[in-house]
């Protein structure tokens, strides 16, 4: 059975995001998920900080992330 | 200062609250006495309903491969039921996922009840062997439409996961269906989804330092078959069998289960997740549980279970002691 696929029409930020996390940023999300996977069973915040911040910086470059990372905090505003 | 760009995101974030001040909106109040509340239904509603009308019910029609291949594997069972039915009371049908298989040498009738009205009318009467009824009607509350003692069969194909009360409803069908009746279901038993609960739980851990419910609590195989003893039914059968899709990655099965109108429906979950989290979850969905061809598997386990109403006519163990033969002179 195939699923349908419907990130190929990336238009709005998260498909953006969920296009350059599985395809741009790939080796680094791999290294994220290895950090993880080798300590799984005892997973603390920060754990894979170094990690994450290298794919968090690659995702922000190919999505231009920050502006909806703002976007959420001034929604935050709202509530 | 303001530029227009600023000006579009600010009405883009209002347009965005107002759509999240309407999916909170609840009438269950916590702290009520009664049975004990995870989901909530009225959005458990909209979510379907927005599913199944969303581009003219097309995205819906695409991700019906789950309903559909348990419904296959249910109307098996069901078509080894050596008898005919009046009528066939089809309990969360959907769009009939289930009803559209029955066959008119065995049924005469089918009455398909949803709690969404939209997945209900999704598609034609023309694609249905069987005359159909349509109702829309909460699961929950059976008894308030459908009379004590009125059905000779009742099925229900992948809906009781979002049922608050499943012991509640289980004694309600049992109250519904004749003596003698027979109710057949299939649900999703609690491995359902465990990539993507262990995946969202260790990114929530490691991004944000806890973790909020994302994929519902659902039965464990084990405890089906003391419901249904509890409920009252009789002949008990339990088995339990997995679907396995696999995913280009972890977005299209979230945009999948949207479309079926899976979405969380958990009371006080959050309305937002962080992206940063939902990136930190699909690198790890990916690492954990990825195959070697690059895809990433989805695991549904689904629960089928038939139980008959007890009536006089029905075969019976024999009193205790009353066996002629030793079982010695045998063995």
């Amino acid at each position: 059975m195939q699923p349908s696929s419907s990130v190929s029409t990336a238009t709005t930020p998260l498909r953006r995001l969920a296009l350059h996390s599985t395809t741009t940023c790939a080796t680094h999300a791999s290294a994220y998920g290895k950090c993880i996977v080798a300590t799984y069973t005892d997973v603390q915040k920060d754990t894979c900080k170094a990690e994450f911040e290298k794919f968090g910086a690659c995702l922000r470059e190919a999505v231009c992330y920050v502006p909806f990372d703002l976007f959420f905090r001034k929604l935050s505003l709202f509530r | 200062m303001l530029t227009t760009r600023a000006v579009q995101r600010a009405s883009r974030i209002l347009r965005h609250s107002r759509y999240l001040a309407s999916v909170s909106s609840s009438s269950i109040n916590p702290t009520s006495v009664g049975p004990f509340q995870v989901f909530d239904r009225n959005v458990k509603r909209l979510q379907k309903d927005r599913a199944a009308s969303h581009d003219g019910g097309e995205r819906s029609r695409t991700v019906d491969y789950v309903r559909d291949e348990v419904a296959e594997r249910m109307i098996e069972r069901f078509l080894d039921i050596k008898r005919n039915f009046n009528s066939v009371l089809d309990l969360g049908s959907g769009a009939g996922h289930f009803s559209k298989l029955l066959e008119t040498e065995q049924t005469q009738k089918v009455m398909m009840l949803d709690l969404s009205e939209h997945m209900l009318n999704r598609d034609q009467d023309t694609e249905f062997e069987v005359p159909v009824e349509r109702e829309a009607l909460d699961e929950e509350k059976l008894l308030e439409s459908i009379p004590r003692n009125s059905q000779d069969a009742i099925v229900s194909c992948l809906s009781l996961h979002w049922v608050n009360d499943l012991p509640g409803v289980l004694v309600q069908i049992k109250e519904a269906l004749k003596p003698d009746g027979v109710f057949m279901g299939a649900l999703f038993g609690g491995d359902t989804l465990f990539e993507l609960r262990t995946a969202l739980q260790l990114a929530e851990v490691e991004r944000e330092g806890g973790i909020s419910p994302h994929i519902s609590p659902m039965a464990d195989p084990r405890d089906m078959s003391n419901l249904m003893g509890r409920a009252g039914f009789t002949l008990l059968t339990v088995d339990v069998d997995e679907v396995r899709i696999g995913y280009p990655s972890m977005w299209e099965l979230l945009d999948d289960l949207r479309d079926m109108g899976e979405s969380n429906a958990i009371i006080g979950r959050r309305h937002l997740i962080h992206r940063d989290t939902l990136a930190a979850a699909s690198a790890i969905y990916k690492e954990l549980h990825g195959e070697e061809d690059g895809t990433v598997p989805a695991t549904f386990q689904v629960i089928y279970i038939i139980g008959w109403k007890p009536a006089p006519s029905q075969p019976l163990p024999l009193e205790r002691g009353s066996g002629a033969t030793n079982l010695k002179d045998v063995l």
